[in-house]
């Protein structure tokens, strides 16, 4: 195999490939996941409280409330909106302040403070943000608090956030698209457009066309798996260990991509068979977003060992020698996968000569 | 237009759907999948703390700040060992635990502040860990028999439908967007077909027979509608979707059918080849997957949310769904769904008739 020939394939590859949808996905896909991720599931999962305050006196209750962390406040000038949005559930609960609140809390007078709620309101949130605002409003009524509270965490600090447990669904899909569907689509394509045919009547061979195409694969994987590790800011302390297991995971996904791409007739095809084969390759990821599911299942699945690793050094402060036997592993499934994208590249190049 | 020659021109579509394998995997996933995913999912809203206390002599303060809220339960413990084994104990169910110092009252009272000590396990929430530090010294100013200068806690005015107890669960708010998830998929099936008719122009063919355009077009505006109308239909079925408001879901579904009939017959007429058709779908789908998704969180979605074609399909679906709204109630809704399908169906008509007419 001529390396030279190899590298005309993958300079072709970058320069026509900015044509294809696919190129787009794999540049676009992993950022706009990170960004729904981040701005929309997180809150899903996790809905932070909503309060509307209405201050018409700049109240110290509001500057406390408003230092809570996981209370959202928002301030609203008419109180007849704020009562529209609490019971529109566009906020969990509504406080009107008016002008004078503090003044008549520290007078000792009983304030004429009402706390909307909305109907949709969960009852414990309901609570979260009463027992809170009365705090402010005890402090606002020079009130000194007679306890010291002392917190302390029990169990296992192993509680991730779910923003951080779908980490590996977003580089599962930076190294998924960019190195097996890209090599995968781009075999296909060339064979649909029959330019395969016209690239190897010239002195390019098959495995060089593989080699072009796989590196290509790789490099965006690795590529697209920095940036993506980069915006959820999870590089840690591991740099280099993870690029190195987002290099073997590409290396493996686009050897599958080779093989996927090298026997699927046409595109139809071939998306099928990637739809198909997903659960596959999305399986461990299910692991790490539900803790609860034995964990040892996850460890069937091959791209448990590039993603489980990433995982690990980003979230949970693991370092590299923590996983030399996942590496071990992956780099046994590339190699064991090296056969397998060389007969059907044979079989490939056998049946583009039959039908010439 | 011939209904004769449509319905033929619809036999065959239908036999070619039947014929591709993509098309049978896509609805035979859906049919498993979206009902798998649907009962899966909870069916209840837990929406109570419970927090475990340990307390000697504070029985009537700590009853006082608990009783009538269905949002704090209390679990009396009798010492700081048996709520830490409850709090690591799955069974227990307790998010945190208050231990109260004996001799709390009589500390206060002389001025010294007393230690109250907040367990709490890893997984819980910042605001919770805030509320609960305040409600020890709730506590203890009860104890001191100093009552809170307002009665936010125990009087506040709850605005519309109370649901505490009956709030919607993460499955009903998915009821509805897996059958507009299913219609949506739809568009990228019609699409492929009418991609394929185009590419291999067997639409030429089809012309050459006394099939008119118009009946042509027709036949796809058939296909599609009723394709994407049966799928939603049986995927609602398979997840009780009919159980409340079934004429309205009927003419909604219909209605969102021919909606992603009509998007599906313009990304169809873009589609060079497969990959293209994927993409243009893709981008296509993902404005139109916003309503779904604002439809998730709480409150009024924006107003540009409001005016995206699919918005009055999800909203008619989760109201009628979740909260058994009836025809008057969804009818703003249904008008600007029926507006925006029959802008669809006009815009595939008049495109995809103009990408025919060009071949």
């Amino acid at each position: 195999m001529n390396v030279r020939q190899a590298g005309h394939v993958l300079a072709k590859d970058l320069r026509l490939g900015p044509r294809s949808p696919v190129f787009l996905w794999v540049l676009a896909l992993p950022l706009v996941f990170t960004f729904l991720i981040s701005a929309v599931f997180g809150d899903l999962f996790a809905p932070p409280a909503r309060l509307a305050v209405v201050d018409e006196g700049a109240s110290s209750i509001t500057t406390a409330l408003q230092g809570v962390e996981g209370i959202e406040v928002t301030l609203l000038d008419d109180p007849a909106a704020m009562a529209a949005a609490v019971e529109a559930h566009d906020y969990d609960a509504g406080l009107y302040l008016p002008a004078g609140t503090d003044e008549a809390l520290a007078s000792g007078r009983q304030g004429e403070l009402e706390l909307l709620v909305s109907g949709q309101s969960l009852a414990s949130t309901r609570v979260v943000i009463g027992v809170t605002t009365l705090e402010g409003v005890r402090a606002a009524a020079n009130a000194r608090p007679p306890v010291e509270v002392q917190v302390t965490t029990l169990g296992e600090q192993n509680w991730t956030p779910v923003e951080d447990r779908l980490l590996p669904f977003i580089v599962m899909y930076a190294v998924v698209i960019a190195g097996l569907f890209l090599p995968a689509s781009s075999m296909v394509e060339e064979r649909e457009r029959r330019t395969l045919d016209a690239v190897l009547i010239t002195p390019v061979k098959m495995s060089e066309v593989l080699v072009g195409k796989a590196a290509l694969g790789v490099v965006l994987a690795v590529l697209m798996g920095w940036v993506t590790l980069a915006l959820n800011d999870a590089f840690g302390s591991q740099p280099l260990a993870m690029t190195l297991f987002l290099l073997l995971g590409g290396v493996m996904m686009a050897e599958v991509g080779l093989v996927v791409g090298s026997w699927a007739k046409d595109s139809n095809t071939l998306f099928t068979t990637v739809k198909g084969g997903a659960l596959l390759v999305v399986a461990p990821v299910l692991f790490t977003l539900f803790p609860s599911l034995p964990q040892w299942v996850a460890q069937l699945f091959p791209t448990y060992y590039f993603l489980q690793p990433i995982y690990d050094m980003a979230v949970t402060g693991t370092v590299f020698t923590d996983h030399v036997r996942d590496l071990a592993v992956c780099i046994a499934i590339c190699l064991a996968l090296v056969p397998a994208v060389s007969a059907m590249g044979r079989r490939l190049e056998q049946r583009l000569a039959a039908t010439v | 237009m011939r209904p004769a020659v449509v319905s033929t021109i619809v036999g065959k579509d239908l036999r070619e759907f039947r014929a591709d394998r993509f098309f049978l995997l896509i609805t035979g996933l859906s049919l498993v999948f979206y009902p798998l995913i649907f009962w899966l999912l909870p069916s209840t809203v837990d929406e109570t703390l419970r927090v475990g206390v340990v307390q000697r002599g504070l029985d009537r303060v700590v009853a006082a700040v608990s009783d009538g809220s269905d949002g704090l339960a209390v679990v009396e413990l009798s010492d700081q060992a048996t709520l830490e084994e409850a709090l690591l104990s799955a069974d227990a169910d307790l998010v945190a635990g208050l231990v109260f110092p004996d001799d709390l009252v009589a500390d206060a009272a002389a001025g010294a502040p007393a230690q109250v000590s907040l367990l709490i396990t890893a997984d819980v929430a910042p605001e919770v860990e805030t509320a609960l530090a305040a409600l020890a010294n709730e506590v203890a100013l009860l104890a001191l028999g100093e009552p809170p200068p307002t009665n936010l806690l125990s009087e506040p005015v709850v605005l519309g439908e109370d649901q505490v107890g009956d709030q919607v669960s993460l499955r009903e708010q998915l009821r509805p967007l897996l059958a507009f998830f299913v219609l949506m998929t739809e568009t990228f099936a019609l699409a492929t077909l009418v991609a394929a008719e185009v590419q291999t122009r067997t639409v030429t063919a089809v012309l050459v027979t006394p099939a008119t355009r118009a009946d042509f077009l027709a036949a796809k505006g058939v296909v599609g509608t009723a394709v994407a109308f049966t799928e939603a239909a049986v995927i609602m079925a398979l997840i009780g979707g009919f159980a409340t408001g079934a004429p309205i879901l009927v003419v909604t579904l219909l209605l969102g059918a021919a909606l992603v009939t009509g998007i599906g017959m313009v990304a169809g007429s873009f589609g060079r080849d497969f990959m293209t058709v994927l993409f243009t779908s893709i981008l296509v789908m993902i404005p139109l997957m916003i309503p779904a998704f604002s439809a998730l969180f709480p409150g009024t979605a924006a107003a540009w949310v409001q005016v995206l074609p699919t918005y009055g399909f999800v909203q008619t679906l989760v109201e009628v769904t979740t909260a058994g709204a009836g025809w008057a109630d969804v009818s703003a809704e249904l008008m600007l769904l029926a507006g925006w399908t029959l802008a669809a169906f006009i815009g595939g008509w008049v495109i995809l008739g103009r990408r025919v007419a060009t071949l």
